[in-house]
């Protein structure tokens, strides 16, 4: 299933699991365990494009923050060039879906956010070789002559690019994207798609790129891993081959991506309605969580997502 | 910084207005800027309308509509105009007004400084507003000026008790407010900053902080309105300068035109200083000003 490219891969999770501690409510008084992830193992290569696409609510967040450093596994390894992950470090940066720039910064200065510490040689960057890089950067996603607007004066899509910019300036060996273009329309989107993976060829980065989208999964990715619905395992990782992507081609209209898109869309629609299932049964047979609608509907606002990327 | 700044201050409620609907003609624009610049011009005419009434209906009311004996607890404008440039030319108001200036920053400050480290603390650590919350709430709901006889008895009339209450008054609004700003804060923002690998310090510092701001200064804003309102009643009570006591002083001595212009000083005073903290407070939000009416 996985493919050892190199000695060490890049990154390496370990029958990874991850289980919440669930408020007590009305129902269940003493409140409860849900199992998030279970038994994830997955190696990526170095300057690898993996997606990864499952059921909303299937830990692919959840899986995103293990990676990132921002929580600890319940069980297994998390492991960044063979070094088990304690903590965010210089090597991994996230985009996240909601943008999160800051909102009191200009485009410029949210870039340079995460240069402002001691860098990873010890070394304090100066106040102009900061502007340098954050220009620099804007101007690999395209947003040159923007330095100086504030968030507020930018569009969606201009919003996206300076995440993904600031991210780019922190320069990560690896970038976590969690769903970065789903709030963003058709075109906009298929735009930055493509900027990514200019970006990617040309900087060699590994990405790991969180999609609602099936055809963007299968776009993006070298390969698409699908999770499970709750707790998330990994279903299956498609490889995916779209051969030379050159000239102005549709990609999206080859044989060969269809095939790929409907192999990705039936594993994920058996965990889709699997999901859906759980959602309305209160107490499975096999005694785990329940699923609990209110912490689903808060820590993502968006729910209407799946259904909406796979008619898209 | 403060030059770009500047020009984007001025350049905002335009492209607010006009850059918002996603698919404005342009044909549309110059009309919609000329009737929003036509209806400020006549809501300018409009808000000063009522004042000039006022204040004709001040200098004329008394002459031609009250009967002698309020005329003379109630003098026209122009009576009290002259009083305050007689108070004017022999320094009195300058004075009063330096001492009442003087207690009101001396108490603002004090208040601001320990109010905004207070609430920085309190809203950092769960434990320690769990066990203040109970104790402040009681404080906030007491009424500082139910509390001036508490203070005169202990710190006596001097300026000691002045400024106290001046600062009681004024701590509670930038607490509330400073503590309410910081919970606020965007978690989105606070997980973003840590996946950069900020420390605490540098996360408050960096994001914390700075997104608590306008919220902060809305309850310093707050506090000078507040500030100046106690100190002027506490001057009034037991005092030898201050506008306070002008007015109240004026009174006893039946100098009517001479409590009048106090008063106008006042209002004046806190007009002033509720623009200016408006101004310094707007500053701070600037970035903010537009959240609001993105679409997310
Ligand atoms: N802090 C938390 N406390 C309790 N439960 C949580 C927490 N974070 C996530 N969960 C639960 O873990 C499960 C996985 O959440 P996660 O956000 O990773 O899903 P997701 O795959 O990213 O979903 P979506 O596609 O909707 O973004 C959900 O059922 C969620 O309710
Ligand atoms: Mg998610």
């Amino acid at each position: 299933m996985t493919r050892g490219a190199g000695p060490t891969p890049k990154i390496s999770l370990r029958n990874v699991g991850k289980q919440f501690t669930v408020r007590p409510s009305k129902d269940q008084p003493e409140g409860s365990t849900l199992t998030a992830l279970e038994g994830i193992t997955l190696d990526v290569a170095a300057g690898e494009f993996i997606t990864l696409v499952g059921p909303s609510g299937s830990g692919k967040t959840t899986l995103l923050d293990l990676l990132a450093g921002l929580t600890r596994p319940d069980a297994g390894q998390v492991l960044v060039d063979g070094k088990e992950v304690t903590g965010p470090g210089r090597d991994r940066a996230v985009v996240f879906q909601q943008y999160a720039l800051f909102p009191w910064r200009t485009a410029a200065a949210n870039v340079a956010f995460g240069l402002e510490g001691t860098g990873s040689d010890g070394r304090r960057l100066s106040r102009r070789e900061r502007a340098d890089k954050a220009r620099h950067y804007l101007e690999l996603v395209g947003l040159s002559g923007f330095e100086d607007r504030y968030p507020h004066e930018l569009s969606g899509g201009m919003k996206q690019r300076v995440a993904i910019a600031r991210s780019l300036a922190y320069e990560p060996d690896v970038l976590l994207m969690d769903e970065p273009f789903a709030a963003l329309d058709a075109q906009t989107r298929e735009q930055l798609q493509e900027e990514l993976l200019r970006i990617w060829r040309s900087t060699g980065k590994t990405i790991i790129f969180i999609t609602h989208g099936i055809d963007e999964a299968v776009y993006l990715g070298q390969r698409v891993a699908v999770l499970s619905s709750r707790p998330g395992r990994l279903k299956q990782i498609v490889d995916i081959d779209l051969g030379e992507r050159s000239g102005d081609r549709d990609v999206r209209s080859d044989a060969v991506f269809i095939e790929h898109r409907h192999k990705v869309w039936s594993l994920l629609h058996d965990e889709v309605r699997k999901a859906q299932e759980a959602g309305h049964a209160k107490i499975r047979p096999d005694g785990s969580a329940p699923d609990e609608a209110p912490q689903l509907s808060k820590r993502q606002p968006s729910k209407g997502q799946l259904s909406k990327g796979r008619a898209a | 910084m403060t030059a770009p700044t500047l020009t984007k201050d001025l350049t905002a409620p335009a492209t607010a207005a006009t850059g918002r609907p996603p698919q404005p003609a342009a044909t549309r624009r110059l009309p919609a800027v000329a009737r929003s610049g036509a209806r400020r011009a006549g809501r300018g005419i409009w808000a000063s309308g009522a004042i000039v009434l006022f204040l004709l209906l001040w200098e004329l009311g008394p002459t031609y509509l009250a009967t002698a004996s309020t005329r003379v607890f109630l003098p026209p404008l122009h009576e009290v105009l002259r009083a305050l440039g007689s108070l004017i030319a022999k320094g009195q108001l300058q004075n009063h007004l330096a001492a009442s200036l003087t207690r009101s920053a001396s108490g603002f400050g004090i208040a601001v400084v320990f109010a905004v480290a207070l609430g920085l603390l309190v809203a950092w650590y769960r434990s320690l507003d769990r066990f203040l919350n109970p104790l402040l709430e009681v404080f906030r709901n007491t009424a500082a000026l139910a509390l001036l006889p508490v203070f005169t008895l202990l710190l006596g009339i001097g300026e000691t008790s002045k400024i106290s209450i001046v600062a009681y008054a004024a701590f509670f609004p930038v607490l509330l407010n400073t503590i309410a700003g910081v919970r606020t804060v965007d978690p989105l923002l606070v997980r973003a900053a840590r996946s950069l690998g900020l420390s605490n310090f540098r996360l408050f510092l960096k994001v914390i902080l700075p997104s608590a701001v306008p919220t902060i200064f809305t309850g310093i804003r707050m506090a000078g309105t507040s500030s100046i309102l106690v100190l002027i009643a506490a001057e009034m009570v037991g005092a030898k300068a201050g506008l306070g006591y002008l007015i109240v002083n004026a009174q006893s001595s039946f100098l009517i035109p001479d409590m009048y212009a106090g008063i106008l000083t006042v209002s004046l005073l806190g007009l002033l200083v509720n623009y200016l903290l408006v101004a310094v407070e707007r500053h701070f939000s600037r970035w903010r000003t537009a959240v609001g009416s993105q679409s997310n």
